[in-house]
């Protein structure tokens, strides 16, 4: 084989450019985690904040879940009703996995000290054999005292920016803090508000931030680059709540739509539209996890959400009279599922997302509480408002920013666009919407990047004799 | 301090303050220093054509760290001025505008973005601030109806 010309660990790190060389930039959200070098454009690595836990001892992230195994549960260590972390253990394994693993260069290091065979990460180890040797050796240099130094500590080179959820408490912070420097020793740390950050990414130092993201859609007003505590709202309207309709529809179709995710379709044949499925369906020696399902499911309807699913555009309630008639009159999008079945979907896919709008056009959701009015978007805007001074609406109307990734169905801003000029009549209402899909989807994290990479940022960071001095407390008092 | 940590310059607040109390100026434009650490004078004037002040925030360009050319965010201080519909006389009005057109680069909207709360510290006395991203919100009748809270 020919010799590559430069190992992994010889690269020179200066390539990404930018004053700041090996910033690193972390955006955690409930379905997503996004992780990457600050100065770059979009984030190298993007994994679901769900993860694989095998037999309850070995976690595997990103593409490993998707393969079914004996005693597989697929967790999440976001809370959904916060999109806050909930498992600080799990939350610390993934994002090593992310930071460490797959943006560091490998580092010609003890095992014991690069910080993944930690005592409480051993685990995680077992199983594999060969590691046990390395083990007993990590576990001998954990015995022989604090000896790790801070150079070799995985992150000692890199500086952190972690984005946080505007309602993040007081004590998630100080945890993240506590991560970032007792455990992978970063020289210096940041938090940033993800509004703030899209804020700023749109050139605005004061918006009214809208972020429709995978488990909750939130309005947060920005005023001078802080945000305006008071103001915050918060949904569940976002993308799960919007794949549970589609859901909701599928079994109230008639007949009922099956919902057989991919890896359950060993082989299939072509069907004419609406004709049952003929699919060969595998077979598991094993009981498949009804979470593993779950999660499987869900990747389909995230399909479905983002091939067929449309937001009525208004003017008005999809539900008033006459717009039904308009959709079936215009052509449909089929939909294939993974056994083959399909079918035409036309009305459906703008009733689904209707009751983001009007609490009254949801669709019941069995086992969970219907969506109630003060939780539609307009209602959330409406409250944000009028939290917020009545000198600096007319401002915040004016500059409007919509990031997100269920931002991104179609439809959505020109929806949003006649709700507000109902709502808002004479008041100059301006959307600001990134045109690139990536820049939606990441607009926290590109944010977070640009900031992290400014030649000038590097006096702002919490630096690592700040934490010694000062203690996790450090946190509350620098980033507001 | 602005949270992106950049610092404003002693220039600014001078020119600034010949604006404001000597009223040699009639607008001043701020910009950011090439490496984005500074926020410097970029033209201060007594010119008092509106459009001309416009024209040079429109095609105002940033250069970005590979060296490509773009459109630019701005700082502007404008003095103000209009008669009041009422006929009660004219009035004059510091009216600060962050500038930051919609097609301008991610990076400089940012960093604009982001530093604009240490200029606007610095500088005391302003009547009004106009966040302004497109062309149409520098019109000078657009201003001219925020500046004056529909009075002119």
């Amino acid at each position: 084989m020919a010799q590559q010309p430069l190992t992994t660990a010889s690269v020179p790190t200066d390539i990404y450019g930018g004053d700041e060389v090996s910033a690193l930039v972390l955006d955690a959200g409930y379905c997503h985690t996004r992780a990457g070098f600050a100065g770059e454009d979009v984030p190298k690595s993007v994994l679901p904040s769900f993860y694989g836990s095998v037999a309850g001892t070995r976690n595997v992230f990103g593409d490993e879940c998707l393969v079914p195994r004996a005693d597989l549960e697929i967790k999440n260590y976001m809370s959904r009703a916060e999109s806050v972390v909930e498992d600080w253990d799990a939350a610390t394994n993934i994002w090593e996995h992310m930071l460490i693993k797959s943006l560091q260069p490998e580092r010609e290091i003890h095992p014991s000290k690069n910080g993944l065979n930690d005592p409480d990460t051993k685990a995680a180890a077992d199983g594999e054999g060969d590691v046990a040797m390395e083990d007993a050796a990590a576990a001998a240099a954990v015995a022989s005292g604090e000896a790790t130094e801070d150079q070799e500590k995985p992150l000692a080179e890199s500086p952190l920016l972690m984005t946080e959820a505007p309602w993040n408490s007081g004590k998630a912070r100080e945890k993240a803090i506590e991560i970032a420097m007792e455990n992978w020793g970063t020289p210096a740390f940041w938090l940033t508000r993800t509004p703030v950050a899209a804020a700023f990414a749109a050139g605005k130092a004061s918006a009214l931030v809208i972020d429709v993201g995978g488990a909750n859609t939130s309005v947060t007003a920005v005023h001078d680059g802080m945000i305006l505590k008071r103001s915050i709202q918060k949904s569940p309207a976002g993308g799960l709540w919007l794949s549970s309709q589609i859901r909701s529809m599928w079994d109230s179709c008639e007949p009922k739509v099956d919902v057989v995710p991919t890896f359950m379709v060993e082989s299939k044949v072509p069907v004419d539209a609406g004709a049952p499925a003929q699919a060969k369906l595998r077979k598991f020696p094993f009981d498949v996890s009804p979470s593993f399902r779950a999660y499987e499911e869900e990747r389909l309807l995230t399909e479905f959400k983002e091939s067929v699913v449309e937001v009525w555009k208004g003017p008005g309630k999809y539900t008033n009279p006459g717009n039904e008639e308009l959709v079936k009159s215009q052509p449909g999008r089929i939909f294939e599922m993974p056994d083959g079945a399909n079918q035409m979907w036309r009305e459906q896919r703008f009733r689904v997302s209707e009751g983001m709008w009007d609490d009254a056009a949801a669709l019941p959701t069995p086992g969970a509480d219907p969506i109630t009015k003060a939780q539609t978007i307009p209602e959330l805007i409406r409250a944000c408002l009028n939290n917020v001074d009545v000198d600096l609406r007319p401002n915040l109307l004016g500059n409007i920013v919509v990031t997100g990734g269920s931002s991104l169905l179609t439809g959505f801003n020109d929806r949003l666009n006649s709700e507000l000029s109902a709502m808002y009549p004479g008041m100059r209402i301006k959307l600001h919407a990134a045109g690139l899909t990536t820049e939606r989807r990441f607009g926290a994290w590109i944010g977070g990047s640009i900031l992290a990479s400014l030649g000038t940022f590097h006096q702002m960071w919490i630096s690592k004799k700040e934490y010694d001095e000062n203690g996790a407390g450090i946190i509350e008092k620098r980033c507001k | 301090m602005s949270q992106s940590g950049a610092t404003v310059s002693q220039d600014c607040i001078n020119a600034y303050n010949d604006l404001k109390l000597a009223k040699k100026h009639k607008y001043v434009i701020f910009k950011l220093s090439d490496d984005n650490r500074e926020i410097v004078v970029e033209e201060a004037s007594d010119n008092k054509d509106w459009e001309t002040f416009r024209e040079k925030l429109v095609n105002a360009t940033h250069k970005s760290k590979t060296g490509a050319v773009g459109k630019g965010p701005r700082y502007a201080v404008y003095d103000f001025e209009y008669s009041l519909a009422s006929g009660e006389g004219s009035r004059n009005k510091i009216t600060f505008i962050a500038w930051s057109p919609d097609d301008a680069g991610i990076m400089a909207k940012m960093v604009y973005a982001s530093s604009k709360d240490a200029l606007k510290r610095a500088l005391t006395g302003i009547a009004t601030e106009i966040q302004a991203n497109d062309q149409d919100d520098i019109e000078y009748d657009t201003v001219l109806k925020t500046v004056s809270k529909g009075l002119a």
